[in-house]
């Protein structure tokens, strides 16, 4: 086994030539959904070569093929109704990259947040749900792109139990008639966050600032590799392959120093009702489990998420600490936002700092972006809207 | 329901016993109850046993024990403290998934409209309400300083001017102010007949009667738009 180690902070990037595999080996549900699909039990969306795709492995080293072009953007409630630089980061990538994509009116929630959080629906309305979703998709000749990491958990829950339960699936069929569609699933459910772990040295080459100066915590999402652990890409240059590579990849990918911290297993302390109606229990667990440990331990200027509610929870709950009489604070984006300020994208219109509540300014101040500027400019264009002037959009409806 | 003087309900053993076989009927229950070491990993793992009276660990012995007696000890506010992240089910050695078990448990008391459940989930309606009815979950002009004071001044942000900053997002779909994205009625009469046909809006009516009147209200204008 050859181990080479040489980041002072941490694990981030260390090499290994074996993948870890926790113990367990499972049915690849893969070969299973192919198997259905040559009975005519279900139709696939296959990932074809107009989609471009780049090939990860996964935690058994299994091959994933991620598409990078012809994507229909699955949004999350979370980032378009709070945090909506990151969608927005996402698509200004695919631009400069002169990719294609569809984002709709046509698409809902995949209504797995409220599920977790409350428990009111069941495996029928979620899987329903899904492929309703995934359907959609299906007719406009694209492949599906969630951005939540919730949809992502909750999407590889709902495909494998279809494909391992005959009355689901029969019963999702039955709806999906009912309102004119069919049952289909994706080959592979693709996080937004392996889109840009496979773009990463693409988004790299993008890069304006030099963040060699920039310590980074990366807070992977629970959703993203501890439902169905085995579907979450591990890379033996990244972390030796015992962690998820996504996010810490294209970090490192942009030349920032990734930084260790002993919670970085923890989850963020959503608790999708608790974010909500018990507060309480997310602020305590953001600053005593996350925020602290990465400041007081990594010296963190940033902390890097791949999901609406942890990006959320981390972010809006420093304030309150200082009633605690804490005083560690960290800046807290998604990866795709961070690579988007790294390679120079605006701070206000597209990145949206705006919208967080813990201070990004210092953080811009070292990788040397001029905030301030981006203020004024956003300012006079809002004050230009008011007067009936027009957005200058990413992207246009489909005629 | 029934209670005795002190308002402690009395709830028949033949009751809990039903409950405990409504959780095995699931099928998903095979899948995420199987051996159990009692090693504890899962609870030394679990994020919510650090802030909560509440353990995978005891939640699995418990389905294990096939005790209604037991099991019905969840069906209160126990079942309501998990954040459902799966740190136990990616860490249990035996490949159990107490996050999994208590999300039947969680369904049961939704179905049955248990008072716990109801007390638990009253804040949650806001919330409920947007997305069944809307197909949704959370909306910009949510996130105002009276709901969430303790996120600090900076929330007032999204109070000032949210049209035009919202207008100001360069994705069509995000223009808007009363929802995540601009979602077309046609999408979301789908999601009401998913709704209808997989009972959710069954569940919702037995958690909270009134939320459901209104969300119907809603529901039949867009049906009729």
């Amino acid at each position: 086994m050859a181990i080479e180690i040489n980041n002072r902070l941490g694990l981030a990037n260390v090499k290994s030539d074996y993948i870890h595999v926790a113990g367990r080996k499972l049915e690849d549900i893969h070969d299973e959904l192919l198997e259905l699909e040559a009975k005519g039990e279900v139709k696939v969306i296959h990932v074809k070569d107009e989609n471009k795709p780049i090939e990860a492995e996964t935690l058994f080293g299994w091959k994933k093929k991620i598409p990078t072009n012809k994507l229909w953007h699955h949004k999350s409630c979370g980032q378009c109704g709070n945090i909506p630089g990151y969608p927005v980061s996402l698509l200004w990538f695919m631009n400069k990259m002169g990719l294609e994509y569809v984002d709709e009116r046509n698409q809902t929630s995949c209504t797995a947040w409220n599920y977790h959080g409350s428990g009111t629906s069941n495996p029928v309305g979620l899987a329903a749900v899904a492929v309703r979703n995934w359907h959609r998709a299906y007719e406009l000749g694209l492949f599906p792109l969630f951005h939540c990491a919730t949809t992502f958990g909750d999407y590889k829950e709902m495909r494998n139990l279809l494909v391992e339960h005959k009355e689901l699936r029969d019963e999702v069929r039955r709806i999906m008639h009912k309102i004119g569609r069919e049952l289909v699933i994706p080959e592979y459910i693709v996080h937004y966050s392996e889109w840009v772990h496979v773009m990463r040295f693409e988004i790299a080459k993008l890069k304006k600032y030099d963040l060699s100066n920039v310590i980074a915590t990366v807070h992977p999402a629970c959703h993203t590799y501890k439902m169905i652990p085995e579907d979450c890409i591990y890379d033996k240059e990244i972390y030796a392959g015992k962690r998820t590579a996504v996010s810490t990849g294209v970090t490192l990918a942009l030349g920032a120093q990734v930084a260790d911290y002993s919670t970085w297993y923890d989850c963020c302390g959503f608790g999708f009702r608790h974010i909500l109606t018990e507060r309480e229990a997310s602020r305590s667990f953001v600053m005593d489990r996350k925020i602290r440990p990465m400041v007081r331990e990594a010296h963190s200027d940033v902390c890097i998420t791949q999901d609406t509610g942890c990006t959320t929870t981390l972010d809006k709950n420093q304030w309150i600490g200082k009633a605690m009489g804490y005083t560690e604070q960290v800046p807290v984006m998604a990866d795709v936002m961070f690579a988007a300020l790294a390679c120079g994208a605006d701070v206000y219109k597209i990145v949206q700092l705006q919208w967080h509540t813990t201070d990004w300014r210092p953080l811009c101040e070292k990788i040397g972006i001029d905030w301030k500027k981006s203020e004024d400019e956003y300012n006079a264009y809002l004050e230009e809207l008011k007067a009936g002037g027009k957005t200058v959009n990413l992207y246009e409806y489909p005629k | 329901m029934e209670y005795d003087e002190n308002g402690v309900s009395i709830v028949p053993f033949e009751f809990k016993k039903e409950i405990f076989e409504e959780a095995k009927k699931d099928f998903r229950y095979e899948e995420y109850v199987r051996g159990c070491l009692n090693c504890g990993v899962c609870t030394g793992g679990c994020p919510p046993h650090r802030f909560f009276d509440f353990s995978p660990r005891i939640v699995l012995q418990k389905m294990k024990s096939k005790d209604p007696e037991l099991i019905w000890t969840m069906m209160d506010e126990y079942v309501w403290a998990c954040f459902q992240c799966f740190t136990c089910a990616m860490i249990c050695p035996f490949l159990n998934s107490p996050g999994g078990i208590i999300a039947i448990l969680r369904e049961i008391a939704v179905r049955r409209g248990f008072e716990s459940a109801k007390k638990v989930l009253k804040p949650y309606s806001r919330v409920l309400l947007k997305l069944t009815a809307y197909g949704n979950q959370l909306s910009p002009d949510m996130i105002q300083p009276d709901f969430f004071p303790d996120w600090g001044p900076h929330i007032g942000y999204a109070s000032t001017d949210l049209a035009v900053k919202r207008k100001a997002i360069p994705m069509p779909t995000l223009q808007v102010t009363n929802l995540a994205w601009d979602v077309a009625p046609e999408t979301m009469k789908e999601l009401y007949d998913i709704f209808d046909e997989a009972g959710v809006f069954k569940i919702i009516e037995a958690v909270d009667p009134s939320l459901y009147e209104i969300i119907q209200d809603i529901v039949d204008d867009v049906r009729s738009s």
